[in-house]
């Protein structure tokens, strides 16, 4: 036998040692189970309404591939630089590292990423007969153009204003949303050869008659109309509704609010409105019936708010509005106390007799709610509580027509809106193919929990990767492969600078962060290329691949012992039976 | 330069004057005090070694194990149930032939709990291929570790020095502790011919089915009987430099001895107390302490006992359904002179921290010099009726 090494027999060490290569020992002959290289759902990407690849986004983003991080958010959404702002994002609050330490900070990843073009820019697709009316030019009814488009559909959008974005441009300030970036995203889905429609309102301007005779119609009309108080006063002269004094002042037509301005409500509204009276000059105090616990404010919002020095008044209700010579003057306001919970959850406010007071006040902004124009929809089209009734997949009453986002029983978050949009498309390609929604369910889904993912319907995964439809729990994770590390600052500005304009508040993430940031993300599920499976394999059976998800064995050498799938820090190995 | 040190803390100077460069532990009473030190040395740079923390002291052992196979001189410390759990990577440690040095806490095992001193932890470990020594003050402690290193990396065995829980380790004794340059100078650095190293890859320990397992087995015996004379040389290497030396077993007034009693560990000290006093009576009686346990010093003990008439051993352990370890031992050994040998009487004494008093014994001596045989292989001192 010729050895690679020359041994002195004579000097040969006293312990058995070897000179030659075991490579003819082929281990794997021993091999019953063997580990397979998977990809489970993380439970940001379950939780994400958008359908949003957030694990994988993070990992191109943790390699500072910027751009490509781009290309692949804009596979499952049009509008990351939107939801980079503001999105309530529930990837966070599901983020398995919140176990060890902090949420991984998605959202400031996502918009840092945001300001990157992608490389390669979503493109049309193959030319289709099929014409589809969107009316609506929010996030749904632009998600769903965007993706119609890229399958190929001829799209054209019908909106009452006479700029795009819906209750993105109309409801959200620009010191949350600038419009630039709004701009820059709707430039890029109309990009995709989307024709506008713009200051036509559905039902008055073009009738709903003439958009039935569409192949399909995407009715994502919103809810703009305000729910009243119920309370005397209400028209009163300096009364306004806060959708109308944000669309006002969004649009360009800033209302004068006067010095001291009470905002009735808890909502993202409220506070949009009150922030927004504040950086106009006046002194804005929001009146809520509840407590912080149960607003429905995003919680940073309302932080932020309160950083600016906006009073709040909690357990408080309005009892009527005062006035003199028609204009209103104060708010009649009485104290509550938390009693039972009600239908949803939240403790009902109960008022405590003899606690009334008055604020005094020069306007007061109206804020407990939006309702869908039920007036001016298509006839015989079903509704269910105030919006239009949808199934799962946006399916009205009526033959070839969709709804979803406000104006659908969706929750009323941009980012869900963002999900009906795309339901929509897909729905409608589907039907139009002739497939089975009930099938395609099954395959479109991210995780049993999860939303719509276009990759996934398109199929754009590895081949080689094997998906399992399991979410990854805290429990899942190899702990002892991390290290504690507090998650990055954003930057915010100070709250002096803030508040005399309509200047972006957090100015986001600086490089440096926003990679130290996503180098914090665990993963879950899916392999990230750490090495951990080559550097414990006992018989140096695994070979490192340059991409995750392909990874290989040495099938000669795996023992199929199990260490890699027991220290994997991400739970992407399963063992399975050898066939 | 003279100290004031524990047991334990003289076994860390022991170490960190040998240069140790890994050690890896787990803390268990009464050891913890050595490797809380040595954690210390090496984060205030007095070693310049790698401290490892592990879960267990398995692990421990298993990581000084892999260590030295990488070439490093390495440590570990350990007693009682701690040296139980290491069972299995000690016989991998003789089996590599690894210079490991691990110093034991001489301490019982549970149930019932307790923490005190006897030798059943490190008695149970004979079969393991480990040199072992006993030893019976802190400055034979410190003396020993440096000893250790010279013989384990002469012979490639590992060496497990043996001293008494909270007797020793807990104590303090004027220590004197050796210069560096004095240590060096009879501890050259540890430089293995073969070792894990990327650029001249060879597996350690591999699988080996045929005779030269056997082969590789016998080479442990004799590696055992080369050890004996190492320790020897060594100790004379040491004399000259330091003044001091330990013979493998240490005899105490044997001239002319009837009686003589055999132990192990800080009992011995308390003995020759009980040997004075007898010895002042006119009556003949001497001490043999067992420094160096494995190998087994069969011609030094035969030489030395075979003329006595009764030999009595003190056993702090022992081999259910046998006897005290130290006695089958020593009967093992005469049963090989010429002629007839004394008889020997196996006390069973000072298990589980059991206070081994000179009143307790004188009684084994006075018992012994009555009888003309013992009545069993096991005599138990000290037991509560």
């Amino acid at each position: 036998m010729s050895n690679k090494y020359s041994v002195d027999t004579k000097k040969a060490p006293p312990g058995s040692i070897t000179f030659s290569d075991m490579s003819w020992n082929r281990t794997g002959s021993w091999r019953y189970l063997k580990p397979a290289f998977v990809r489970k759902v993380s439970p940001c990407n379950e939780a994400c309404p958008a359908g949003n690849d957030v694990e994988g986004f993070m990992f191109l983003a943790g390699e500072g591939r910027y751009q490509e991080a781009v290309e692949k958010i804009l596979e499952e959404s049009p509008f990351p630089g939107v939801c980079g702002r503001v999105c309530y994002h529930p990837c966070e609050s599901s983020c398995n590292r919140r176990t060890l330490d902090k949420a991984v900070s998605i959202q400031e990843i996502e918009r840092f990423i945001s300001q990157y073009e992608p490389g390669c820019y979503p493109q049309p697709g193959q030319a289709r007969q099929e014409r589809v009316a969107i009316v609506g030019s929010g996030p749904a009814g632009l998600t769903c153009a965007y993706h119609l488009a890229k399958l190929g559909y001829c799209v054209t959008v019908f909106e009452k204003e006479k700029a795009l974005g819906g209750m993105l441009r109309l409801g959200i300030p620009a010191y949350r949303l600038p419009r630039r970036v709004l701009d820059g995203e709707i430039e890029r889905i109309l990009s995709l050869g989307i024709e506008v429609k713009a200051g036509c309102r559905a039902g008055q301007d073009v009738s709903w008659q003439d958009l039935m005779s569409w192949d399909a119609v995407f009715a994502a009309v919103g809810a703009h109309h305000a729910v009243p108080l119920g309370i005397p006063g209400e028209r009163l002269e300096g009364v306004l509704s806060g959708t109308a004094y944000l669309a006002a002042l969004n649009m360009g037509r800033p209302v004068g609010l006067g010095e001291r301005v009470a905002i009735i409500g808890g909502g993202n509204t409220a506070i949009d409105c009150a922030r927004s009276a504040l950086r106009q000059g006046s002194r804005p105090i929001v009146v809520y019936r509840r407590t912080r616990e149960e607003m429905p404010a995003i919680a940073a919002e309302v932080e932020e708010a309160a950083q600016e020095g906006i009073q709040i008044e909690w357990l408080t209700s309005p009892v009527s509005l005062r006035g003199t010579n028609g204009r209103v003057t104060g708010v009649e306001c009485v104290r509550n106390r938390l009693g039972e919970p009600d239908e949803d959850g939240r403790r009902r406010p109960e008022q405590i007799p003899g606690s009334e007071f008055t604020i005094d006040v020069d306007g007061l902004i109206t804020a407990v709610g939006e309702l869908v124009d039920l007036a001016n929809l298509p006839e015989n089209l079903l509704t269910n509580r105030g919006a239009i009734k949808i199934d799962s997949w946006g399916r009205t009453s009526l033959d070839r027509v969709w709804a979803g986002g406000d104006a659908g029983t969706d929750p009323r978050m941009v980012v869900h809106a963002i999900a009906a949009g795309k339901r929509a498309a897909l729905s409608i390609h589907a039907t139009f193919e002739g497939q089975d929604l009930v099938e395609l369910e099954k395959r479109v889904r991210v995780g049993p929990n999860g939303h719509i993912s276009m990759r996934r319907y398109l199929a754009a995964d590895s081949p080689h990767q094997i998906l399992i439809s399991e979410t990854v729990k805290p429990e899942d994770i190899n702990l002892e492969h991390f290290e504690l590390v507090g998650r990055v600052r954003s930057r915010a500005l100070e709250p002096k600078d803030r508040i005399t304009g309509f200047q972006e508040v957090n100015p986001g993430y600086d490089e440096q962060s926003a990679h130290q940031e996503a180098r914090r993300c665990f993963h879950c599920g899916s392999c990230d290329l750490c090495g951990i499976c080559f550097r414990f394999c006992p018989d140096l059976a695994i070979k490192m691949g340059d991409e995750p998800g392909t990874n290989r064995l040495n099938e000669f050498y795996c023992k199929g012992c199990g260490i890699c799938a027991q220290e994997c820090p991400r739970s992407a190995i399963v063992m399975e039976r050898e066939t | 330069m003279k100290k004031v040190l524990m047991g334990d803390h003289a076994v860390s100077y022991g170490v960190t004057l040998s240069r140790a460069q890994v050690i890896a532990a787990y803390p268990i009473t009464p050891q913890t005090f050595i490797v809380e030190e040595l954690s210390e040395m090496c984060a205030d740079g007095r070693l310049d070694g790698r401290f490892i923390m592990v879960e267990s002291e398995h692990s421990a052992m298993a990581c000084v194990i892999g260590a030295s196979v990488a070439g490093s001189r390495v440590f570990t410390a350990t007693s009682s149930h701690g040296l139980a759990l290491m069972h299995e990577m000690l016989h991998w440690a003789a089996g590599a032939r690894l210079p490991v040095v691990m110093a034991n806490v001489n301490r019982t095992l549970g149930p019932p709990w307790n923490i005190l001193c006897d030798h059943s932890d490190s008695m149970s470990q004979r079969d393991t291929g480990w040199i072992q020594f006993y030893v019976e003050s802190n400055q034979e402690a410190l003396d020993t570790i440096i000893q250790a290193y010279s013989i384990a990396e002469r012979v490639r065995l590992p060496v497990m020095v043996n001293l008494d829980g909270f007797f020793l380790s807990h104590t303090a004794e004027v220590v004197d502790v050796p210069d560096q340059e004095q240590v060096d100078a009879v501890l050259p650095p540890y430089s293995p011919e073969f070792k894990l190293d990327v650029a001249d890859p060879h597996t350690f320990g591999a699988i080996c089915l045929d005779s030269n397992f056997m082969k590789m087995r016998s080479g442990i015996q004799e590696a055992m009987d080369e050890s004996g004379k190492a320790a020897i040389e060594v100790d004379n290497d040491f004399k000259e430099i330091f003044g001091r030396h330990y013979d493998v077993v240490e005899p105490y007034r044997l001239d002319g001895a009837k009686t003589i009693l055999v132990t192990a560990g800080t009992a011995a000290s308390t003995s020759r107390v009980v040997v004075d006093a007898f010895r002042e009576k006119g009556e003949p009686v001497g001490l043999l302490r067992i420094r160096m346990l494995r190998p087994f010093p069969f011609a030094q003990i035969r030489s030395l006992l075979r003329e006595a008439d009764r030999i009595a051993v003190i056993d702090r352990s022992i081999s259910y359904g046998l006897s005290g370890g130290l006695a089958t031992e020593i009967r093992a050994a005469l049963y090989g002179t010429e002629g007839s040998h004394p008889p020997v009487f196996g006390y069973i004494a000072g298990l589980g921290g059991k206070d081994l008093v000179p009143e307790a014994i004188s009684e084994m001596i006075s018992r012994c010099q009555k009888g003309q045989r013992p009545a069993r292989e096991d005599l138990w001192i000290g037991v509560k009726s």
